[in-house]
């Protein structure tokens, strides 16, 4: 077997059976094994950028190994976007990419790029092979790597020689995960017992580390108060009665003066990211840490823990519970304060009664949340409508919300979206986009077409680019600049030329009829939304800032009808 | 650590133990850059499959969060944080 065919040979020993990729010279060694193989579905995406990104909607959705490939120089340096996105976030992808034959590398030339210099600081680990029979071990550390742990991406980089080479090793066995570590949780449940106020600080570590139903079990029978980071959204349920929902510069009231007043925070899987902390000073001052990580690396980088518990999430929860269920928390006080902070202080924003009144961000998320049910997925992408997600839409689960935290990449939810519908066809899955972020991967609504997913795509067209406006708008004295986008195209013609129906609504009385139209339809649908350029993403932490000091939304005095979600 | 937790700027000298991969030595400095930290002396010696860089930093933030971030790095198979004394005299 030749080195492509030994990709293949590990692709099919590790069940990956899609791919999302784009071929070219340096690559076609790879691409013309696969015109044989039957195991490996290649999704051909029209960018790319929606290569990896697609390639992380599927790890996100599915909890597997999400696997793109690209051709040299242009190829690779397209997929960085990508693979920055999946890095910061810690999802497990094995990037692929052809290089120039060994012996051109260093010549400058046609279509040599140093990919792997370039992306040291995006991946967890990368590899130039440069011996044709260190393919297949390569391959078993990378695909292994890339999951175990703190997952992350993983770069080999191949030059068309090696993928051309007869192999003269055999993949050695798959390596075996590593026994889960669970260190001693005694003195962490001795402070733990002793706080009068403790608050569960989850984020997207539940779900790396596939721990959702103990931390479920944990939450539930803890009765402890929590609050989430964007990505830990969903990490309770839709039905935790104690669950405040998202904390930091978008976060609840609710959620911040928790953090401010708790006595303990316990940290399951979080990194202390700006966004969700605000000013580390101001972020929980009374409060004493106990923080539970899969990465030592993250312990007091941003803040001291009082004890840190290293290891694997679903041992340490499960302990946790078990050590509970001998004895309870007494913490009935704080856990009826912490909901009448939730009822007082939880996202509320205004519902218009008035039927043909312009449709708001926040009324039509919430409307989607109650018709769209628990099993959907929302693919979002970056701006206001993204936050009006987070803010408004009741996850069950933190599988269902792709979103692209740590780098914020516009463009992501498309492309997400189409991975996470490869995931499983039936599936309701629903890219929810701006305007802006649109246009970033807008050449993806053919891949759609290809495959014909039933993707169903909301565009929430605020004319602007509507976070960079309202920043503007708050703290650049409304000083307006290079936000507008009035001459967009006309998405619904937009989206017809791809065979992709589609449907505009601009009044309130329109929201559920629209939502409902592009669900019930089989095939992709296009539901483009109009809303007003002038509205904010309440409340709103200035960046630096403390999150005591958050800005809400200057009292209203129309028939707006406030709900709490 | 947050500019409130830096403290002035101080020399660690650290020995770095990896093995001999593509780019090893660039990932060890990239790490270090990009954590906060600037080398002033560098010796490397290579030992069998191993390289062994001594390394003497300058720095404001704490050492122990640039040492668990090297020691993720999949090419370094130890860090060992050097006493003052040590350090000097096995400093390049
Ligand atoms: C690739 C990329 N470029 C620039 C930004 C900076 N940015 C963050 S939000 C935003 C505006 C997004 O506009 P839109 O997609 O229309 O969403 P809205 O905020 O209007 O809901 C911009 C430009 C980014 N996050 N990603």
């Amino acid at each position: 077997m030749n080195g492509s065919e030994h990709i293949l040979a590990a692709f099919h020993r590790h069940n990956i059976s899609t791919v999302f990729g784009y071929p070219g010279g340096c690559i076609m060694p790879l691409y013309d094994a696969l015109v044989d193989d039957v195991g490996v579905e290649h999704v051909l995406c029209r960018h790319e950028q929606a290569c990896a990104l697609a390639a992380e909607g599927y790890a996100r959705a599915s909890g597997k190994l999400g696997v793109c490939i690209a051709t040299s120089g242009p190829g690779a340096t397209n997929l960085i976007t990508g693979v920055a996105n999946a890095y910061m976030d810690s999802i497990p992808l094995l990037v692929i990419t052809g290089q120039v034959p060994s012996a051109l590398i260093g010549t400058d030339a046609f279509q040599e790029t140093d990919i792997l210099g370039m992306t040291l600081g995006i991946v967890k680990h990368s590899y130039l092979i440069d011996d044709a029979d260190s393919l297949p071990e390569i391959l078993e550390d990378a695909i292994a790597m890339a999951q175990s742990g703190r997952p992350g991406p993983v770069w080999i980089d191949i030059p068309k020689d090696m993928l051309l080479a007869d192999v003269h090793t055999e993949a050695p066995a798959p390596i075996e995960p590593a026994q889960p570590e669970c260190p001693d949780i005694s003195p962490a449940l001795a402070m733990l017992r002793e706080a009068k106020r403790p608050l569960l600080y989850s984020g997207g570590g539940v779900s790396l580390a596939k721990a959702e139903d103990s931390f479920r079990a944990f939450a539930d029978s803890s009765g402890l108060p929590g609050v989430v980071t964007l990505k830990g959204i969903g990490n309770a349920g839709r039905h935790n009665l104690n669950d405040l929902g998202m904390l930091g510069m978008h976060g609840s009231r609710a959620a911040n003066r928790a953090v401010d007043e708790c006595d303990l925070l316990l940290v399951v899987g979080a990194r202390m990211d700006d966004r969700a902390t605000g000013k580390l000073d101001g972020f929980a001052p009374n409060a004493r840490t106990i923080h539970i990580d899969a990465d030592a690396a993250e312990f007091n980088k941003l803040r001291p823990a009082d004890i840190a518990l290293r290891g694997d999430l679903n041992a340490i929860l499960t302990a946790f519970t078990d050590a509970l269920a001998n004895q309870g928390l007494v913490i009935g006080d704080w856990q009826k304060q912490c909901r009448t902070w939730h009822t007082t202080g939880g996202f509320r924003a205004a519902d218009n009664e008035e039927p043909l009144a312009p449709i708001t961000g926040p009324a039509f998320v919430r409307q989607l949340s109650g018709i769209a049910g628990d099993d959907a997925i929302i693919a979002c992408d970056v701006g206001q409508h993204q936050m009006w997600i987070a803010q408004y839409y009741q996850f069950n689960h933190p599988r269902q919300h792709l979103t692209s935290g740590g780098l914020g990449t516009m463009g992501f939810g498309l492309p997400a979206a189409i991975g996470a519908q490869f995931t499983d066809r039936n599936r309701t899955v629903i890219n929810v986009t701006g305007d802006g972020s649109f246009m970033m991967n807008a050449q993806e609504l053919a891949t759609i077409r290809r495959y014909k997913l039933p993707l169903k795509l909301i565009v929430l067209d605020n004319q602007c680019l509507g976070m960079v406006r309202q920043q503007q708008e708050l703290f650049y004295n409304n000083r307006e600049s290079h936000i507008n986008l009035d001459d967009n195209p006309d998405f619904v013609a937009m989206a017809r030329a791809f065979d992709i129906p589609a449907l505009h609504i601009e009044r309130t009385d329109q929201i559920r009829r629209g939502i409902e139209t592009i669900l019930a339809y089989k095939g992709p649908m296009l539901l483009h939304v109009a809303i007003s350029r002038e509205e904010n993403v309440w409340p709103i932490v200035k960046a630096g800032a403390s999150n005591k000091d958050m800005i809400d939304e200057p009292r209203k005095t129309s028939s707006r009808k406030e709900q709490v979600a | 650590m947050t500019p409130s937790s830096e403290i002035a700027s101080q020399s660690y000298t650290l020995n770095c133990r990896m093995s001999q991969e593509a780019a090893a030595l660039e990932r060890l400095c990239r790490v270090v850059r990009v954590r906060g930290f600037r080398i002033s002396k560098m010796a490397m010696e290579s030992a069998g499959d191993s390289l062994d860089v001594l390394l003497t930093l300058e720095g404001s933030r704490p050492v122990a969060m640039l040492q668990s971030q090297l020691e993720k790095l999949h090419t370094v198979t130890g860090v060992e944080l050097m006493s003052g004394a040590v350090a000097r005299s096995r400093t390049a």
